[in-house]
């Protein structure tokens, strides 16, 4: 493979500020990154995408010579003409910093805890630029206020733990920029930043894209991101480079099996479609198979796919793939399926009914046994319905106050008020005090696969403790339905014996949702089920929940919690959105997601960055600018008036109406609806 | 905090990450970690030679280690006598020998008793959480206010100096800073999402602590257990230099040093031997509680 | 930050009257007739009434406590009843010689441990960390009079350049002889080492994996900017976090190694006052070690909140 067979884009006919030619990594006995080559022209944002294992960061810290305990197997990385490893340890102080910085996925801890962040962004000003601590802090000053930080002067005196998510970010940003470097490389800028945030922070990268010549290289797992942010994208799969191309023409017209499987996978705000998930897991890296390195999840693979070595072909301008069928990519492989629509389930008896719940958490006190502190409202009178069989979901931001609501409903925790109704019984105790019909019926879903399983139980045992539980079952019987249950998440005998930390995410995720279903319960509540799982892992669990809620003798309801707008599109059959505590409106998905009402919602949706949107669609006006208030002191009347990009005035510091849209779909605005629509068609 | 109790040596490593994040392999150095070295095989047989001369003393010493012989009295090392002779003739090689019993039975009975009320309070304090685990807490924080010796001194001195009183004493000093540890790693499980789902169920406390909690936290205790007996050596060897819990002829090593520590001008050998079987014991104790700790790691720390 | 240390200097205060009492609970209800202990088996029914009335032990016990208490606090930590004279002089000279000795352990071991500390963190992995860590193991799992007589044997016998004695005549100064504090002051020191070392290694080691090094790498900053402006700030605070606590085992240590060299401290009168059982010196000496033990840890606890922003609101 030589870089000779990958033509350069027309911008890349200059000398290229980066050029990764040939790269291979390896961290001991495991080939991370093999034979990666691109270049990026000066002004250029080339993103790369990959989920995780694909060796995209290991890329991004290479850039940098940072290898960490890796090392260069092959290739070389020329940054501005010069060859990155062959500069050696001075020689690489000297160009990180100011030829070429980086911005970091969790800003929180890529920060000194310990040091004020006007220090930390002048030190290297003072480092690389010479100047002196007045000018370096001059220019400081000047950063800070380019990444629209209000106040630049206290801003700097500040430290990490007290700034946002956001505005750490931005610091994070105006350190990158100090330097005007050459080549900014963004690893995962905004992935654990609130999506509204996350808007504003990439509107802040557009815009330095747009003002100056700096190339950028922009990792991310996710497609939308990268549709929105880069001029070419490059598709990394298990440390191969599996194609590349100019970001419309490669997302539009995917020619590699992988890259197609990813935008299947990817939920979709814009358009309800069935998601497919990329069945089967990463190749084990220290043994690369012989042949494509796709072969064992490919459905168009045949015998010449698993030998020899793949070459990387040019297909069009610009575009290539390292598939030996491209061309079958699509004739071949399925056109994506609209979503089937569901039945209305109106009619529907409810299942669950929450009224006016609130939750409050009191405040450490200064001295054991003595008075609180103010409380952190969580919940500020929440109402809500789920009938049988239907799936709601709650979406909101953090902070929102979405996560108390489940652990309420789940019996984690007790509501300081209201009431929790599930089949008309009242259920608002801890789950220990719940009958245990009410125990067997409740079930929930948990965040986090890795930790929602204990390390030294059995998948056997793990499944078959409900089933001891609640129906009692021992020996051959408790045994075939657990089988039964591994079989329905797609598991088979083999797993009965193995132990949580030999399971992959996904895998988990499937034991664990077992473990739910395995009693058969009527209502299941996934709090974030697949937010710590890959986008082509996240599907199949969404398809297979779909499924179990199908297939269920108890008519299963969901009520599932997401920050994720896709996946509630994709799975919800209604929505409800929350902002600090409170629900602002709910309705059918369809609905709300066609003709969103609210203010919050609509900024909600227009800061999702997607494949295939318009950057009209970007609406920039929609912003959310300002903090989040502080939940121990919500404002007064409408919560949301303080970061309203439609706020009326002093009307909406008093109890905004709660209006009705049409059958089972309300907001809680002062703006009266018609006028709200009249607004969002002239925005 | 201040006062967390750290066992020596142990944490250092394990709070460290690997150095790669992506990607997961078992490094060279840990999977030869958990095989059997050349250095075990030293382990294992010093910690058999001190477990012979607990069980069996009479069976390997060459002497009595009390009766009187003043035609020998402080002779130097010799073929005869291979660790010499103290004021009284009496042979220190059997001293030493009869001495592992006195010191080690304490120190390992303490041990366990401290680690065992530690473990039990600190999985409740851990597990419950709030205004119990605040009670429980300030509790062993102020049992924890009396420096180690000096606690165990006092209440062997008011309870009686006798060896029973000396297992209470290192027990009582050690539940605390047992307490501790065993509360921080119960702390860190109980926060785990499968905690919260045994709760969902509907589970008891029982079977929330016993079956769902204590398995993670007894790598930790196994470890802490160990460690502790080496504490517990060097607490109940100090409590009889100081003349506290045994009473002459006993031959226990401390006591023996204290005798020896006035004819040490002249007569070295009677103060560096018992020394010398101490800071093996220990150091063993200590190099064992390390291995225990490479083996018991969890292969995979999960996120 | 003020609010915090306010909330440990309530609990400080909870923990001292909690000590106290357990304190005097020992000395005064545990099982086992006081006037056996001191007087021994022998004693006729009226030496043990004598004894009885002499130390209140006919009032009840929580009368007895509180005004044992008042009376400590006023500084009256009544009379010893083998020398029959007050405590309080007698105890302020031991103090005074007792504090000499741990402050300067303390100050010869944070240097000398953090420099190890942060050396074995740097070089993780090396011959020379492998060297300091079993160092360490070693020292650490020792008792302090092995040590002490180690050091006797080798520099007071063997090479004959320090005293092996530690001797003070009363009311002399240890620093009108230099010479007897070198091998006490290092035996405390050794003592205290192991522990810091680990924990500062530890906390390097983490602060070195950390996030915000690797962003100072990669902002360019030489590897010394890198150590000790990033990591260090970091690093040495969970070693900071326990200087009370190694300052409270010290003090136990104190007791052997004043034993072991018999250096005239406040632990050598404490082990003379339990063989002559003199309970009055006993509670007071017991007392003052504890609430020295607690204060250190509040001011250890005080220095790593102020040095430590993340604790800043």
């Amino acid at each position: 493979m030589t870089i000779a067979m990958i033509p350069m884009p027309i911008a890349a006919r200059v000398a290229p500020t980066l050029a990764v030619e040939g790269l291979s990594i390896d961290y001991g006995p495991v080939q991370a990154v093999r034979n990666v080559s691109l270049a990026i022209a000066p002004g250029e944002a080339y993103g790369l995408i990959g989920e995780s294992g694909s060796g995209k960061s290991t890329v991004a810290y290479a850039v940098m010579g940072y290898l960490n305990s890796g090392r260069v197997s092959g290739g070389r990385v020329v940054l501005n003409g010069a060859d990155v490893f062959a500069m050696g340890e001075r020689g690489l102080e000297a160009v990180r910093g100011s030829v070429v910085s980086m911005v970091f996925q969790d800003p929180m801890n890529a920060l000194n805890p310990s040091i004020r962040v006007g220090e930390q962004i002048a030190e290297g000003i003072r480092r690389h630029a010479g100047l002196d601590r007045r000018a370096a802090r001059k220019r400081t000053l000047e950063l800070i206020g380019l990444v629209n930080l209000p106040d630049p002067e206290a801003i700097t005196l500040r430290y990490p733990h007290q700034l946002s998510g956001g505005q750490l970010q931005r610091i994070v940003i105006a350190m990158a920029l100090a330097l005007e470097p050459k080549l900014l490389v963004l690893d995962e800028p905004t992935t654990g930043l609130d999506v509204t945030t996350e808007a504003v922070i990439l509107d802040l990268i557009a815009d330095i894209k747009a003002r100056s010549n700096v190339a950028l290289l922009f990792i991310s797992h996710n497609l939308g991101v990268v549709a929105r942010m880069c001029d070419r994208v490059g598709v990394l799969y298990a440390g191969t480079l599996v194609e590349e191309g100019r970001t419309d023409d490669l997302l539009q017209r995917p020619h590699h099996p992988y890259t197609r499987g990813l935008i299947d996978a990817m939920p979709s705000v814009t358009a309800a479609r069935e998601m497919v998930g990329i069945p089967g897991r990463l190749p084990d890296l220290a043994q690369v198979p012989d042949g494509c390195i796709f072969q064992d999840r490919c459905v168009l693979a045949t015998a010449d796919c698993r030998h020899g070595v793949i070459p990387m072909e040019t297909i069009g301008p610009g575009h290539s793939s390292r598939c030996l069928r491209w061309r079958s990519c699509a004739t071949e492989l399925a056109p994506a399926r609209p979503a089937v629509p569901r039945a209305s389930l109106a009619g529907m008896a409810p299942r669950l009914e929450v009224a006016d719940l609130t939750r409050d958490f009191p405040g450490a006190p200064l001295f054991p046994f003595f008075r609180s502190r103010p409380v952190v409202q969580a919940l500020r009178g929440v109402s809500l319905d789920v009938r049988e069989g239907e799936t709601v979901a709650i979406v909101g931001e953090s902070g929102s106050g979405k996560s108390t609501f489940g652990r309420l409903v789940a019996g984690l925790d007790r509501p300081g008020g209201g009431r929790i109704l599930f089949d008309g019984r009242d259920i608002s105790a801890l789950a220990r005090a719940r009958g245990r019909d009410d125990q067997r019926d409740v079930q929930f879903v948990f965040q986090n696969p890795h930790s929602a399983l204990n390390p030294h139980h059995s998948v056997e045992a793990i499944i078959g403790r409900p089933l001891r539980l609640y129906l009692g079952l021992r020996g051959r019987a408790l045994r075939e339905r657990v089988l039964e249950i591994l079989t329905a998440v797609r598991l088979g005998e083999r797993y009965l014996t193995r132990a949580p930390r030999e399971l992959s995410g996904g895998e988990k995720q499937r034991v664990c949702i077992a473990r739910a279903f395995a009693a058969n319960p009527k209502l299941v509540i996934c709090d974030e089920p697949t937010s710590a799982l890959d986008i082509s892992v996240q599907a199949a669990i969404l398809q297979e929940l779909r499924r179990l809620q199908r297939e269920s003798e108890n008519q299963t309801s969901y009520l599932f919690i997401t920050h994720d707008l896709g996946v509630v599109r994709q799975i919800a059959d209604r929505v409800a959105v929350m902002y600090l505590g409170e629900i602002v409106e709910f309705g059918e998905t369809a609905d709300i997601f066609t003709a969103p009402q609210h203010p919050y919602t609509e900024a909600l949706l227009a800061a999702v960055p997607e494949i295939g949107r318009a950057e009209q669609a970007n609406r920039r006006d929609m912003r959310l600018e300002g903090p989040l208030p502080k939940p121990t002191n919500p404002p007064t009347g409408c919560g949301f008036h303080t970061r309203c990009p439609r706020v009326l005035g002093p009307l909406c510091e008093t109890m905004p109406p709660k209006q009705s849209k049409a059958e089972g779909h309300w907001l809680k605005c002062h703006i009266p609806i018609a006028q709200l629509r009249r607004l969002q068609e002239s925005g | 905090m201040s006062t967390n109790d750290i066992p020596l040596v142990a944490e250092a490593e394990a709070k460290v990450p690997p150095a790669v994040t992506r990607g997961s392999r078992m490094g060279k150095a840990s999977r030869q970690t958990r095989g059997m070295l050349v250095s075990d095989v030293v382990l294992i047989a010093t910690l058999l030679a001190v477990v012979a001369m607990v069980l069996v003393p009479g069976w390997i010493a060459p002497y009595s280690p009390t009766e009187f012989n003043p035609a020998v009295a402080m002779m130097p090392p010799s073929w005869e006598y291979p660790f010499g002779t103290d004021e009284f003739g009496r042979d220190i090689l059997s001293r030493v020998i009869h001495g592992a019993r006195p010191t080690l039975v304490v120190a390992i009975a303490g041990a366990i008793m401290g680690v065992g009320l530690g473990t039990v309070t600190g999985l409740l304090a851990g597990y419950a959480g709030g205004r119990t685990d605040e009670v429980l807490m300030r509790f062993m924080d102020a049992l924890m206010s009396f420096p180690t010796l000096i606690l165990a001194t006092l209440i062997v001195v008011m309870l009686g100096s006798n060896p029973v009183n000396v297992i209470a004493a290192i027990g009582i000093v050690f539940w605390p800073r047992s307490a501790r540890i065993a509360r921080a790693v119960a702390q860190d499980v109980a926060q785990r999402s499968f905690i919260e789902a045994a709760w969902v169920r509907g589970e008891s406390h029982a079977y929330i602590l016993f079956r769902e909690l204590l398995p993670g936290v007894l790598n930790v205790v196994v470890v802490d257990l160990s460690l502790r007996i080496t504490y517990g050596t060097m607490l109940s060897a100090s409590l009889s230099y100081l003349g506290i819990g045994v009473t002459p002829p006993t031959p226990a090593w401390g006591l023996m040093v204290k005798d020896g520590q006035q004819f040490i001008q002249f007569a070295s050998w009677m103060v560096i031997w018992p020394c010398v079987a101490i800071s093996v014991v220990a150091v063993a104790a200590v190099l064992a509680g390390e291995r225990l700790r490479q083996i018991l790691a969890p292969t995979e720390r999960g996120n | 930050m003020i609010e915090l240390i306010i909330r440990r200097t309530g609990l400080l205060v909870l923990v001292l009257l909690a000590v106290s009492f357990m304190t005097f609970m020992i000395v005064n209800v545990l099982p086992g007739d006081v006037t056996a202990v001191v007087l021994g088996d022998t004693a006729s029914p009226q030496q043990a009434a004598l004894l009885r009335e002499r130390l209140g032990l006919n009032e009840p016990v929580l009368g007895r406590y509180i005004g044992w208490l008042a009376d400590m606090l006023r500084g009256n930590f009544g009379v010893s009843l083998l020398y029959n004279v007050p405590i309080a002089p007698m105890l302020a000279g031991r103090l005074l010689n007792s504090t000499i000795l741990a402050v300067l352990a303390l100050a010869v071991a944070i240097p000398v441990a953090m420099g190890l500390g942060v050396f074995a963190a740097m070089h993780r992995g090396s011959t020379a960390d492998r060297v300091i860590t079993a160092m360490t193991a070693v020292t650490f799992s020792v008792p302090e009079f092995v040590k002490g007589l180690a050091l006797i044997l080798i520099f007071g016998i063997w090479l004959q350049i320090l005293p092996g004695s530690s001797l003070l005549a009363p009311g002399q100064s240890p620093f009108s002889d230099p010479a007897i504090l070198v091998l006490p002051v290092a035996v405390v020191a050794i003592s205290m080492l192991p522990y810091f070392v680990q924990i500062t290694r530890a906390g390097m080691i983490d602060a070195f994996a950390s996030d915000y090094v690797r962003t100072a790498i990669l902002k360019g900053m030489p590897r010394h900017v890198v150590a000790l402006k990033h990591a260090l700030r970091n690093g040495i605070l969970p070693a900071v976090a326990v200087i009370g606590m190694t300052l409270g085992n010290a003090l136990g240590g104190l007791v052997v190694v004043e034993t072991v060299f018999s250096y005239s401290g406040i632990g050598q009168l404490m082990v003379s006052a339990i063989n002559a059982r003199d309970i009055p010196i006993i509670q007071s000496t017991v007392m003052i070690v504890a609430a020295t033990y607690a204060v250190g840890n509040l001011l250890a606890d005080v220095v790593s909140i102020a040095l430590n922003p993340r604790l800043r609101p």
